[in-house]
């Protein structure tokens, strides 16, 4: 044993859930019984796991430089997302299971700030968000978040005044809901991209602010000043 | 039409907790004011068991609850709220129940 192996041995991580086995057992009889083929799930669950945020920060910034727009947006969210190319009725003619199409934007205020969560399981507007975060998920996230709401965004670093009312969205039923954060001081001038850029997840989620020199890509210790003033692209 | 409208103080039925609800445990019993409407859907209890032809529809309500109402030893600010969605079933009107 000279040549010993610098770790222990490499185990298979936790087991499978009764969920997941139910969810492998019952896909499964579905390709045997030619509802769907492998493939098609496979397909599926790339599609699925490659939506991101963008298309939610490009309605945000869209609302943010077209009035018109916003108000379109606010009174019926899945009609607008047609606007930027999201269609929620995607890939399946059905939505994604679990999404529905009922699709509300939460206008932040100087004297509102709204955050979303699902205390029941983990419902979220992924044709707009992608799948969410891990730490969404987490019972830890799910029951702190409804109960003990100011201290769980301070641990976000976000801290809001006293006067500023914090309103929880439980997402328990068929609605789907997103933050439209208010635009940052220091963004005058700027493109509906370049908005799009500092318009982050969390933003939309309601555990952080944007800010003109943070975008997901970039921290502002990274940031050269010409991009912190928001003038310079990616290059 | 559904039963409440925009404005109508509401309480939450606190009621069997067998199956499929969706009725958020610390909802029960806690009053608040709708501040919107959603569509008629079919009720959780009857769509967790695939009964969707014929499954029980009802309107759902958004609730808006003072955090302060919900949770009594809450330590935030008066000004904050928590807002959630029930099927009519699930809600009477403010003042037949106490918690």
């Amino acid at each position: 044993m000279s040549t010993t192996h610098g770790h222990a041995p490499i185990q298979e991580s936790g087991q499978l859930s009764e969920f997941e086995v139910l969810e492998l057992a019952v896909r499964e009889l579905a390709i045997e019984k030619g509802l769907f083929s492998a493939e098609d799930h496979r397909r599926f669950s790339e599609w699925a796991e490659s939506r991101g945020p963008h298309g939610g920060s490009k309605l945000v910034a869209k609302a943010w430089v077209d009035p018109a727009f916003k108000e379109r947006l606010l009174t019926n969210g899945t009609e607008a997302c047609k606007e930027v190319g999201l269609n929620w009725l995607e890939p399946t003619g059905q939505g994604t299971p679990s999404d529905y199409t009922f699709f509300y934007v939460l206008e932040n205020t100087p004297k509102l700030h709204n955050v979303i969560v699902c205390t029941l399981c983990s419902c979220y507007p992924r044709p707009v968000l992608g799948m969410s975060p891990d730490w969404y998920r987490t019972p830890n996230y799910r029951r702190r978040m409804v109960r003990w709401p100011r201290e769980v965004l301070a641990e976000f670093g976000l801290h809001l005044s006293p006067d500023v009312e914090v309103r929880v969205h439980d997402s328990n039923q068929k609605s789907r809901f997103m933050v439209m954060p208010m635009r940052p001081e220091g963004t005058e001038g700027w493109s509906e991209e370049q908005l799009a850029a500092i318009v982050t997840r969390d933003c939309m989620i309601g555990v952080a602010l944007p800010r003109p020199d943070w975008t997901a890509q970039q921290v502002p210790s990274q940031a050269t000043p010409s991009q912190a003033k928001g003038k310079g692209g990616r290059k | 039409m559904g039963r409440y409208k925009i404005g109508d103080r509401v309480t939450v039925r606190d009621a069997t907790t067998l199956f499929h609800t969706r009725t958020q445990g610390y909802a029960r019993g806690s009053t608040g004011t709708v501040v919107d409407t959603r569509p008629e859907w079919i009720v959780p209890e009857d769509e967790a068991f695939g009964i969707l032809e014929n499954g029980r529809h009802e309107p759902f309500y958004v609730v808006r609850f003072n955090q302060k109402e919900l949770w009594p030893d809450y330590t935030g600010f008066d000004v904050d709220t928590l807002e959630s969605e029930f099927s009519e079933s699930w809600l009477m009107p403010a003042g037949k129940e106490r918690k």
